[in-house]
C-alpha cells in the first residue's frame, strides 16, 4: 500500500451558457468574483484539494462551455465522471427547462455503470441578483424537478456573493465519493505455463 | 540563443548523404502546418525557426487531420482548437472544434507562469494552460543559463543515488511552478477519463487540471475518428501515445526524433505493463472512474531509472541487449548450468551483470524479447529490495504475454551480478531456490563470477585496440596478457583515425556490442549527446517514409556519423569531426572484421533468444 493514498475525484458542471458556471468554480476555488462575462471556450479545468473526514481529496473540476456549440465535446468531456453538477439561472426559465437535456445527454454520453444512481447535485444560481426580484424559477419547483429525478441534491447559489458556493461543492465531493466506494477490484491472471511455453502472446510483431 | 551547440546537431553544416533518395516532398498537409507554425513563430516569438523545427517531418502526417488554409488565419488569434498558452482575452485552457480541426497556437505571453486566467492566486488550483511546459520563453531561458541545461533534470545516477532509491524528485512542483515548465522532457501516465497515473516531475494530483487537459485534447481528436499522435509547439513537441484506457504523453524540447519519443513512451507503458499487466484495461471497462494510481505505489524509482536510461542505454532504441564479453568457454559452462534448471520447469533463466547479459535460456522455444529484458532489469536494478535477499515478485513481460504475469525468483549473486528465474507458478520459490543454489555452485566453482568480475572491470571492446589486420590477429579478446584494466585510466586515446566509438547491432541475434568510452568522449553529458546523435542516425535509417538506407555520412560540429545497414548487421561510428571519409568508411571495415572475429566472446551464440 501506497503511504499517501489520496483520492482524485471528476466533477463536471454542466448548464446553459451565461448561468455561471465558471463564477461558481472561481469563487470556490479562488474566492474571486467578476462582473464581466468571458464565455468558456471548450473547457476549464481546475483542482482542488479538500479534506473530508480525515482523508484528503483532489477535485479535477471540469468547467464545460454551456454554448451550443461545444457541445459535441460531451463524451471526450464526460468519461470517468465522479460527480455532475447541473447549474441554471434562477431568473432565466430557459435554463431551468434545459437541465433535463443536460441530464440526458450526461447519462447517454458517460454510460455510467449505474445511471439511477449517478450522483447529480442541481444549483441553482444568481439567487442575489435585484434581491430576488428578477427570478422566474421558484424554489419550490426546483425542489420538485430534483425530487422526480431520485433525489438529486439542491442548493440556491450565489458566485457573487458566495453564498452556499462552498456548502454545495461539500455535498458534490462527499456524493463523488460515496458513489466511488465500491472500488474495482485488480485481478491479473498468471500464465499458465503449460500451455503457453510452446506459443507466444500475440502482439510481437518482431 | 544561437550560442548554445551543447545539445543540438546544426543544419547548417551537416553534410547528409544519404545512398538512397530524399526525402519526400512535404505534402500539402505538411504544407498547411508548416504555415501554420510559420505564421505562429513569427506571432509569439519574432525569432525565425530553423529548418528543423519549421518542417513537419513525414510521420505524423497520417495523423493529422484535414486543415484547411482557410481557417488560419481565422484562427491565429482569437479562437483556438487546442490552446497552448493564455493570452489576455480567454482565460485557461479551451478546446474548441470546428471542422476536426488540429492546431496549436502558441502564444508569446507565456513567459509567466500565472499568466492563464485565475491561475498564480494559489498554487494548487490554478486554471491550466495545455502545454505549460512548454513556453518558448522558458525553453530559451533554459538554453541560455547552463546550469540547468545540458541535461533534461537528471544528474548522473552515481552521484545522486540517495534520491532516485527514495522514488520521485521534485514532488513538491505543479504546472504552475517556474522549475516545472523549464524541464526539457516531461513524461505522463493518464487514464482516458484524465485522472493522472504518473508523471516525471511534480505531484501527480497537484497536475490534474493539467492531467485533464491533456485527456480532453486525446479524446477531442478521438471523438472525430481521428488520433493525435505529435503537436509541435516552437521547440517541443508533443508526443501522444494511446494504449487502450492508457493515455501517454511525452512534452520534450530535447530535439529527438518523434519515433525515438514514441518508442520512450512503449517503452515506459511496457514497464507499467510489466508491474501490473494489462487487466488493468478490464478494470477500466469495468469502471471508468478507475484510479490506478494506489496500484503503482513505491514504483517512482523503476519509472525514475527507466526515463535516465532513455539517454544513457542504447538498447532502449536499439531494441536489442548486449552481453559481458567473455571467453566462449566461460559463457558455454554459464549456458550449460541454466540449461539444466530450465529443463525442470523455469520458463527462463538469465544471469545478467548490470545491464549486460552473461547467459540465458528459455524453455523449450519460448522466447525472450530484447525490450522486456530491457524492462525486466530496469525493474531489478531499480528496486533496491531485490539486492539485500532473495525475491520472488509477480512480474509481466509485455512482449511474452502482456496480459498474464509470470513469478521471477531473482537473487544477487554478487554486487553487479544476478540470477532471474522465470516460473509460472506461483508455488514454485522453494523449487527455485534449490535451482539458485545449484546454479550459484557451479558458478563459483567454474569461476565464472570472477570470470564477470574480471570482464566487468577490464571493459569490453576499445577502439585504441582496433587491430590494424584483424583477421591476422587470433580472435580472442582474452589471450591478450596485455590487455590494460580500466579504461578509466587510459586518457587522451582515441581510435584509428578519429574513430571515437561505435555500435555494431547483429539483425540475427537481437544483440549490440558497443565499444567502450574514450577520450574525449568521457563524461555523461557528452556520452548522452553522442547516443542521441545514434538516436536520430537510427530513427532516420529506419524512417519507413524514406525507404531503407545502406549508408549515411553526417557531419556536424560534434562527430562525423557513420552507418551501415546491411541485413545481417548495423554499424554506428562516430569519428572526429575532421575525419577523412575514405578512411572512415576504411576503419568502419575493420571493425565490423574485429568484431566478426571475436563475435564468440562477445555475443551470446546458439541460444538466440528471440529469433529461433
Ligand atoms: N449577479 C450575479 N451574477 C453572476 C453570478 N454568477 C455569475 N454571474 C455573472 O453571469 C455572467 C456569466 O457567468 P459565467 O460564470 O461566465 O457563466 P458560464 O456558465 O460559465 O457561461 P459559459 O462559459 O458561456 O457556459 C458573468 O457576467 C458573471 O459575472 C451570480 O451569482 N450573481
Ligand atoms: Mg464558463
Amino acid at each position: 500500500m501506497p503511504s499517501r493514498r489520496r483520492t482524485l475525484l471528476k466533477v463536471i458542471i454542466l448548464g446553459d451558457s451565461g448561468v455561471g458556471k465558471t463564477s461558481l468554480m472561481n469563487q470556490y476555488v479562488n474566492k474571486k468574483f467578476s462582473n464581466q462575462y468571458k464565455a468558456t471556450i471548450g473547457a476549464d479545468f481546475l483542482t482542488k484539494e479538500v479534506e473530508f473526514e480525515d482523508r484528503l481529496f483532489t477535485l479535477q473540476i471540469w468547467d464545460t462551455a454551456g454554448q451550443e456549440r461545444f457541445q459535441s465535446l460531451g463524451v471526450a468531456f464526460y468519461r470517468g465522471a465522479d460527480c455532475c453538477v447541473l447549474v441554471y439561472d434562477v431568473n432565466v426559465q430557459k435554463s431551468f427547462d434545459d437541465l433535463n437535456n443536460w441530464r440526458e445527454e450526461f447519462l447517454i454520453q458517460a454510460s455510467p455503470s449505474d445511471p439511477e444512481n449517478f450522483p447529480f447535485i442541481v444549483l441553482g444560481n444568481k439567487v442575489d441578483v435585484d434581491g430576488g426580484n428578477s427570478r422566474v424559477v421558484s424554489e419550490k419547483k426546483a425542489r420538485a424537478w430534483c425530487a422526480s429525478k431520485g433525489n438529486i441534491p439542491y442548493f440556491e447559489t450565489s458566485a457573487k456573493e458566495g453564498i452556499n458556493v462552498e456548502e454545495a461543492f461539500q455535498v458534490i465531493a462527499k456524493n463523488a465519493l460515496k458513489n466511488g466506494e465500491e472500488e474495482e477490484i485488480y485481478l491479473p491472471d498468471t500464465i499458465d505455463v503449460g500451455s503457453t511455453s510452446q506459443q507466444r502472446a500475440s502482439g510481437c510483431d518482431c | 540563443m544561437t550560442s548554445d551547440s551543447s545539445s543540438r546537431s546544426s543544419s547548417s553544416d551537416e553534410e547528409d548523404e544519404k545512398s538512397t533518395g530524399k526525402k519526400p516532398n512535404t505534402n500539402s498537409i505538411d504544407n498547411s502546418l508548416d504555415a501554420i507554425e510559420n505564421q505562429l513563430s513569427s506571432i509569439s516569438f519574432n525569432a525565425p525557426i530553423d529548418e528543423n523545427t519549421a518542417t513537419f517531418a513525414d510521420y505524423n502526417h497520417e495523423s493529422v487531420s484535414e486543415i484547411n488554409d482557410g481557417s488560419l488565419t481565422e484562427t491565429v488569434g482569437e479562437r483556438r482548437v487546442i490552446s497552448i498558452g493564455e493570452s489576455s482575452s480567454s482565460r485557461g485552457t479551451g478546446l474548441w472544434t470546428k471542422n476536426m480541426e488540429v492546431e496549436v497556437e502558441m502564444d508569446g505571453s507565456m513567459a509567466s507562469p500565472s499568466s492563464s486566467g485565475y491561475a498564480g492566486e494559489r498554487g494548487s488550483s490554478g486554471s491550466v494552460s495545455v502545454t505549460s511546459g512548454c513556453g518558448s520563453d522558458g525553453v530559451r531561458e533554459v538554453r541560455d543559463n547552463g546550469s540547468t541545461a545540458g541535461d533534461d533534470g537528471v544528474n548522473s545516477l552515481d552521484t545522486d543515488r540517495g534520491q532516485w532509491t527514495s522514488g520521485k524528485r521534485h514532488a513538491d512542483e505543479d504546472d504552475t511552478s517556474v522549475s516545472w515548465r523549464k524541464r526539457k522532457k516531461h513524461f505522463f501516465i493518464l487514464s482516458h477519463s484524465g485522472k493522472p497515473i504518473y508523471s516525471r516531475y511534480g505531484d501527480e494530483h497537484k497536475l490534474a487540471g493539467f492531467s485533464a487537459t491533456l485527456q480532453a485534447i486525446i479524446s477531442f481528436v478521438e471523438n472525430g475518428g481521428d488520433r493525435v499522435k505529435l503537436v509541435r509547439a516552437g521547440k517541443h513537441q508533443v508526443v501522444f501515445l494511446v494504449k487502450g484506457p492508457i493515455y501517454l504523453v511525452c512534452i520534450s524540447c530535447t530535439e529527438e526524433p518523434y519515433e525515438s519519443l514514441r518508442g520512450q513512451l512503449e517503452l515506459l507503458y511496457g514497464q507499467m505493463i510489466l508491474i501490473l499487466t494489462r487487466s488493468v484495461d478490464r478494470c477500466f471497462e469495468k469502471n471508468p472512474k478507475f484510479d490506478m494510481t494506489p496500484l503503482l505505489g513505491g514504483t517512482d524509482a523503476v519509472f525514475y531509472l527507466l526515463i535516465h536510461s532513455f539517454s544513457q542505454n542504447p538498447a532502449t532504441f536499439l531494441h536489442a541487449y548486449t552481453c559481458l564479453p567473455l571467453a566462449y568457454a566461460t559463457r558455454q559452462a554459464a549456458g550449460a548450468i541454466l540449461q539444466d534448471v530450465a529443463d525442470t520447469g523455469v520458463v527462463f533463466a538469465i544471469l545478467m551483470c548490470k545491464d549486460k547479459v552473461v547467459s540465458l535460456v528459455g524453455l523449450q522455444k519460448a522466447s525472450l524479447h530484447p525490450d522486456d529484458m530491457l524492462l525486466m532489469a530496469n525493474f531489478v536494478m531499480s528496486s533496491e529490495s531485490f539486492r539485500t535477499s532473495e525475491s520472488f515478485s509477480p512480474i509481466c513481460l509485455p512482449r511474452y504475454n502482456p496480459m498474464a504475469f509470470l513469478y521471477a525468483y531473482v537473487h544477487y549473486l554478487d554486487a553487479d551480478t544476478y540470477l532471474i528465474l522465470l516460473t509460472g507458478s506461483s508455488q514454485a520459490f522453494f523449487h527455485l531456490k534449490e535451482c539458485r543454489i545449484r546454479i550459484e555452485t557451479v558458478l563459483s566453482k567454474s569461476n565464472v563470477l570472477s570470470e564477470v568480475q574480471r570482464s566487468m572491470s577490464e571493459g569490453g571492446l576499445r577502439i585504441d585496440q582496433l587491430p590494424v589486420d584483424p583477421s591476422a590477429r587470433s580472435g580472442s579478446l582474452f589471450h591478450l596478457n596485455q590487455r590494460k584494466p580500466s579504461p578509466e585510466t587510459v586518457v587522451g586515446v582515441g581510435g584509428p583515425a578519429g574513430l571515437l566509438h561505435f555500435i555494431y547491432r547483429s539483425i540475427y541475434l537481437d544483440q549490440y556490442v558497443s565499444s567502450e568510452f574514450a577520450s574525449p568522449i568521457n563524461s555523461r553529458p557528452q556520452q548522452k549527446r553522442l547516443y542521441r546523435a545514434y538516436q536520430r542516425l537510427y530513427a532516420s535509417m529506419h524512417d519507413k517514409g524514406v525507404g531503407p538506407h545502406k549508408t549515411q555520412f553526417r557531419r556536424d560540429e560534434n562527430y562525423v556519423l557513420l552507418c551501415w545497414v546491411t541485413q545481417d548487421f548495423e554499424l554506428y561510428a562516430a569519428f572526429d569531426p575532421l575525419a577523412d571519409k575514405a578512411v572512415a568508411i576504411r576503419i568502419c571495415n575493420r571493425v565490423c572484421q574485429w568484431v566478426k572475429d571475436v563475435e564468440n566472446e562477445i555475443f551470446l551464440l546458439g541460444a538466440s533468444p528471440f529469433s529461433w
